[in-house]
């Protein structure tokens, strides 16, 4: 018998000596170790091998495995090769080696009989300490734990067949090489402070042979569209590409130099905002801090980065550095200890765009927390602490208790004693208090904030606290008040039990009825358990609180204890009832008719020892029927009436009974009785004097009872009629009363007499009287207005007298010498120059002595120019305010110089006459003016103001520019009057001279008033036309001379200045329309 | 036949009231409105504590979508919704004076759930809670401006509410 022995020997010999691409005989592929291992066996001398001492011995070859099918082929080895294969199973932690020879799979294929081949495999790993052997005839599987640890695992396989025997060379397995690399880890990302986003990752393993990776990412909503990214030699790689907003997903794997990829590394999520370089900062106070800030959304510029500081300051743009378009720093220096944030946020109009992200800094010290304390001695001691603190930071709460007093824990600190810190058990958070229990009043606790992430380095500076010295107490229990007939309110109360050291005391205390304005009267501090007040009045019951603290040392004030209300002391019942009065209101809808009584007050002063705590309400109705309400010392009690004859009694009460002398009220429907004769009333500014007849042949009423409605409450202001309603009872035998108050004057007055049975037929008497105020007002209006009016009658002369005193007399002149103005009716009578006057009635001859030269400029031959040159002449006296203020808006206004004089040598004889000069406008409003001027020509005008005050009826028209225009002159009485009220003083002739050397060009306009008619005039101001028609107002001037003397001929303009002034000199200037 | 006539309305008033509301729904109404105005109040005395820079905004309506911005409200379902998502964010955030409006919230959620049960309204799970888990993690270290974002959002929803009370009426 043939017979094959195989034995594999592995010895483990560690990793480093074997080349990871070395299988020393095998090789590494699809993370398995293949080898292919031939051997040649003695195959002649095997027959009489059973009978040798020492069996004969093969050689055995490993070729190359990756093609076994030319190996298997060798002539020498065929027929006894092995295919040995090893793996890793069991989660990596078993090697399985595996060999099986050629010729088991030839003889499952041929069927045919052949000797046997015995495979022997030896495992050895020395790192595990374990071996494993195993054999098998043609094939054998041998499996080795190795504890999830790599090892150089060593083989032997020795093959027998038919007593011959082949000894495998040495074979050695990497299981390293047979497992995948595993994946980085901690893949995270920086950014830079250039805006540059890098990702980073280390290696699973410190001996990590991984040279290749690749990095790939997509946006967490697409997983589908990786974006992948190849690394080599470096494990980190720059994202630029990477959009802001995105939550990103990206994982990373490397290769090992046999080219197997790890597994994605666990995946990586991130969104980017604004990445903040560093984003928490330690620094101390005063240092500068410089932070950058990345905004990764393109869209926004670091030109336009805002910082904020903690959200609720602007930094100053001057701390700002833009490092690029998207990177932008701030420098801030942080004076005191504490925490901060930075936010960095994008201008927008006209805010500031942030996202959540920001910056934090630890300033390291102490900061002050502010904190207080109070604590509560009761069941479970407990101390509540407050602090102030950055909205921003999380906080704990720590404390430390100490034994001894905390006057000398400075000394103490560090000492044994000193128990570890507790923490509030609320724990880090934004919480601005903490209660601590279970804690001992008489310890000291050393109590601090620290800012949640300071690594201990930020925290506030501690306080020591003596619970007991920051008790809140309890308040006061057990109060008891009583108001005593002596006007003395007697209260005492008991004291917290804890805490246990004397104790002072407030009370405070309110009348009970002055509840709705509460004014609390507080009387302390009180050293005993009680207190006695004086009071102003008997039977008032009041409101009592009282609270506590500590007497002496510090602490807090208690809570105010509950309320108490005192007790009226009394020893009788009261005796009378109060007098009462009632409204009735019918509901138009429900047919329900309301009665409310209004109860008179004055009984809560009544007898100390019989005080009136509240009311009884007795109701009999019609078949005897009786009820009763009780109630409070309220002023009005309501209930409804049911049209029949009802009977209400008002009593008072105490706790010991009800009063004995009451009044009562009969509500009746029939019809009441009258017995009230007259009844009327007089008022004055304070008081309504009241007074009444009765009839004589009637019963006298038990009394009677007078109402009126208070106008002063408003009823659109829900002023009820019964809180409206005022009223006044009054005696039988009374037939008269005076009421002093305030009226307005319209009260209505009822008088109603009450009956035992009822009430008589009511009458009613409304008082009225005219307002003092108001005649008052109206004399001093009326007053006034005879001031105003004097006044005016005043300045009006003495503008006259102004006006025209440089006006020269007519009468002086020759050509009116003779002329009685007041005779002339008509201008024909005054000039009676025909012709002239028809064809252009203002055109007057000028007089070789005395004229009036009216000039006129020459204009562009517009109707309404010509119009505005002769405005200032005509306008009519109650016109001058209208004209004024519209003088006052043209740019050029008139004016009317009345001293301006001219005069010709031949009038310098005329030494009384003056001159007024007109000077023209040429503005537009003028010709509004002149219209509004002829348009009211019935008034009899002033001509004052600033323009030249001309008074005087001129019949015909003589300076009405209606007749400027040549037309006809039919009417030539026409309307214009104007007031002659000006005397025409003479001056000098200086001013004559004067005006006439400097050659004034100005378009003069001399008119002759006759000052006789001054006092006419005055009087005719606010007369009509049609008055002022008949009122002649005759102007005193001879126009004959005046015409025989010159031409009637139209005077140039250019030349009005060489015309001799003669006085009064009357020109104008006729412009036919074309 | 008599009978029967009878029996059908006796059934169907006895099925009404074997299926009625627990809590009618105005008396619900009220309590909603009651709860959520008590919220929106609480936020507003949280976040003006922060005294932020009037001019600030931070987190615009079309970021951070995983907190609930300007949700539209479309019966209990959606609220319930809502209001969970919302809940989720504040259970994640440090503790402090948060946590009240955090029990506000569930009690509100409390009330809202029997309710639905009464209507017999299927609940549903939030769709974004991996999302939102992402988001409270990558910015646990911005909790102060989480918290002021998603306490101003839940403030918004909460006036919504008062404002559309009937759509408790419907799932």
């Amino acid at each position: 018998m043939l017979a094959l022995l195989v034995n594999f020997i592995t010895i483990s010999q560690g990793l480093a000596a074997l080349s990871p691409s070395d299988g020393r005989g095998g090789i590494y592929e699809d993370l398995k170790w293949k080898a292919l291992l031939c051997c040649e066996l003695p195959f002649a001398q095997t027959l009489d091998d059973g009978l040798s001492e020492h069996p004969p011995v093969g050689q055995c070859q490993l070729l190359n495995a990756t093609k076994p099918e030319s190996s298997s082929k060798s002539p020498t080895l065929s027929g006894n090769c092995l295919d040995i294969l090893c793996w890793l199973e069991g989660e990596q932690t078993n090697l399985i080696c595996n060999a099986k020879s050629h010729r088991a799979a030839a003889a499952a294929s041929l069927f045919a009989v052949r000797p046997q081949l015995v495979v022997q495999m030896n495992v050895l790993s020395d790192e595990a300490n374990h071996a494993a052997q195993c054999a098998g005839e043609d094939t054998a599987m041998c499996s080795i734990s190795l504890h999830g640890n790599d090892a150089t695992v060593s083989l032997n396989i020795s093959i027998s067949l038919n007593g011959s025997t082949a000894l495998s060379p040495k074979m050695q397995v990497s299981t390293h090489h047979l497992r995948r690399p595993e994946p980085p880890v901690n893949l995270h990302y920086n950014v830079t402070t250039e805006g540059e986003v890098i990702f980073r990752w280390s290696d699973a393993q410190p001996n990590s042979d991984a040279i290749n990776f690749e990095i790939r990412y997509a946006s967490n909503s697409s997983l589908q569209q990786w974006e992948v990214v190849k690394v080599k030699g470096r494990s980190w790689v720059s994202l630029n590409e990477l959009s802001s907003g995105i939550r990103y997903m990206v994982q990373v794997r490397c290769q090992s130099h046999i080219n197997y990829w790890s597994e994605w590394s666990q995946p990586f999520y991130f969104t980017l905002g604004v990445s903040y370089i560093p984003a928490e900062i330690f620094t101390t106070p005063g240092s500068e801090v410089t932070i950058y800030a990345v905004f990764h959304n393109r869209s926004w510029s670091a030109s336009k980065a805002v910082w904020m500081l903690n959200g609720q300051v602007k930094i100053p743009e001057s701390q700002y550095r833009v490092i690029n378009e998207q990177v932008s720093a701030v420098t801030v220096t942080v004076d005191e200890p504490g925490f901060d944030t930075l936010m960095c946020c994008h201008q927008w109009g006209e805010r500031f765009k942030c996202i959540i992200a920001y910056a934090k800094i630890y300033t390291e010290g102490m900061f002050n927390a502010d904190f207080t304390c109070q604590s509560k001695n009761s069941e479970v001691d407990t101390m509540s602490c407050e602090w102030n603190k950055s909205a921003w930071a999380q906080v704990r709460l720590l404390y430390r208790q100490y034994t001894s007093m905390c006057e000398t824990i400075s000394e103490m600190e560090g000492s044994e004693e000193a128990e570890e810190n507790m923490e509030c058990p609320s724990g880090a958070g934004d919480h601005r208090e903490c209660t601590l229990r279970n804690l001992s009043l008489f310890s000291c606790y050393k109590i601090w904030l620290e800012v949640e992430g300071g690594r201990g380095k930020v925290r506030s500076f501690p306080v020591y606290v003596a619970p007991i010295d920051y008790v809140k107490p309890s308040p006061p229990s057990v109060l008891e008040a009583t108001t005593l007939p002596n006007k003395i309110l007697s209260v005492s109360w008991s004291r917290p039990r804890l805490p246990v050291y004397d104790m002072q005391y407030e009370l405070r205390f309110v009348a009970l009825r002055e509840m709705a304005n509460t004014q609390w009267k507080v009387i302390g501090p009180l050293l005993e358990p009680q207190a006695e007040i004086q009071l102003k009045e008997s039977c008032i019951q009041f409101k009592v609180e009282v609270r506590c603290r500590r007497l002496n040392g510090s602490g807090y004030w208690s809570d105010w204890s509950m309320s108490y209300t005192s007790v009226v002391y009394n020893s009788k019942a009261p005796e009378m009832g109060p007098d009462f009065w009632r409204v009735i209101e019918e509901h138009p809808v429900r047919s329900v008719t309301n009665v409310t009584l209004i109860i008179k007050q004055p009984v809560l002063a009544g007898d100390p020892y019989s005080c009136v705590e509240g009311l009884v309400i007795e109701h009999r109705a019609s078949g005897r029927a009786v009820w009763s309400n009780e109630t409070t010392l309220a002023q009005f009690h309501s209930f409804q009436w049911r049209k029949e004859a009802h009977t209400v009694t008002v009593m008072s009460r105490n706790a010991l009974g009800i009063s004995t002398q009451n009044r009562n009220m009969t509500l009746s429907h029939q019809p009441k009785r009258r017995c009230v004769r007259s009844f009327s009333a007089v008022a004055n500014s304070s008081c309504v004097y009241l007074s009444w007849s009765l009839l004589s042949d009637h019963p006298v009423p038990q009394s009677f009872v007078i109402e009126w409605l208070d106008l002063k409450k408003d009823p659109e202001q829900d002023v009820s009629l019964t809180e409206r309603l005022q009223w006044v009872r009054v005696q039988s035998a009374s037939r008269d009363l005076s009421l002093c108050r305030r009226f307005y004057g319209s009260e209505e007055f009822t008088l109603y007499p009450v009956f035992v049975d009822g009430e008589g037929e009511p009458v009613r008497y409304t008082a009225t009287r005219g307002d003092p105020a108001a005649y008052i007002l109206l004399l001093i209006i009326a007053f006034l207005s005879v001031v105003l009016f004097v006044t005016l009658l005043m300045s009006q002369n003495q503008m006259r007298k102004l006006m025209w005193k440089d006006v020269p007399n007519p009468n002086k002149c020759s050509w009116a010498k003779g002329m009685d103005f007041r005779q002339i009716n008509t201008i024909e009578n005054l000039f009676p120059h025909s012709e002239g006057l028809t064809a252009c009635p203002l055109l007057l001859v000028s007089e070789s002595i005395c004229e009036v030269e009216i000039i006129e400029k020459t204009h562009p031959v517009t109707l309404e120019h010509e119009q505005d040159n002769e405005v200032p002449i005509y306008k009519s006296g109650n016109k001058t305010a209208t004209d004024s203020a519209l003088l006052a808006d043209s740019s050029e206004p008139l004016s009317l110089e009345a001293s301006t004089a001219a005069a010709t040598p031949e009038t310098s004889g005329q030494s009384s006459v003056t001159y007024s000069t007109v000077l023209r406008s040429d503005q537009p409003s003028l010709l509004r003016k002149q219209q509004e001027s002829l348009s009211s020509s019935s008034d009899e005008g002033n001509f004052s103001a600033n323009n030249s005050e001309i008074s005087g009826s001129f019949p015909g028209g003589l300076w009405d520019l209606e007749n400027h225009v040549c037309s006809d002159s039919a009417n030539p009485r026409h309307s214009s009057s104007y007031n002659s009220v000006e005397e025409f003083s003479e001056t000098s002739d200086q001013d004559y001279e004067a005006s006439e050397s400097t050659g004034v060009a100005k378009d003069l306009y001399y008119l002759e008033v006759n000052e006789e008619e001054e006092e006419e005039d005055e009087e005719e101001i606010e007369e009509t036309q049609s008055e002022q028609e008949n009122n002649e107002i005759v102007m005193k001037v001879d126009a004959r001379p005046l015409l025989e003397g010159k031409k009637s001929t139209a005077v140039d303009s250019s030349v009005s200045h060489s015309i001799p002034l003669y006085l009064p000199q009357f020109r104008t200037e006729c412009i036919n329309p074309p | 036949m008599y009978f029967s006539a009878l029996l059908y309305p006796c059934i169907l008033a006895m099925l009404s009231l074997v299926h009625g509301i627990p809590i009618h729904s105005d008396s619900l109404k009220n309590l909603v409105k009651l709860q959520a105005d008590t919220i929106i109040i609480r936020i507003k005395d949280h976040n003006a504590e922060l005294k932020l820079y009037p001019k600030l905004l931070i987190g615009d309506p079309e970021l951070y979508p995983e907190v609930p911005a300007d949700k539209p409200i479309q019966g209990l379902g959606s609220i319930m919704d809502t209001i969970t998502t919302f809940q989720k964010v504040l259970q994640r955030l440090p503790k402090g004076r948060v946590s009240q409006i955090h029990i506000d919230l569930s009690t509100l959620l409390g009330h809202l759930k029997e309710r639905m049960t009464s209507m017999h309204c299927t609940s549903k799970e939030p769709a974004n809670g991996r999302a939102l888990d992402a988001f409270l993690e990558d910015n646990a270290t911005h909790h102060i401006t989480v918290r002021y974002l998603a306490l101003d959002r839940l403030k918004q929803f909460m006036q919504k509410l008062i404002v559309n009370l009937d759509q408790l009426k419907s799932c």
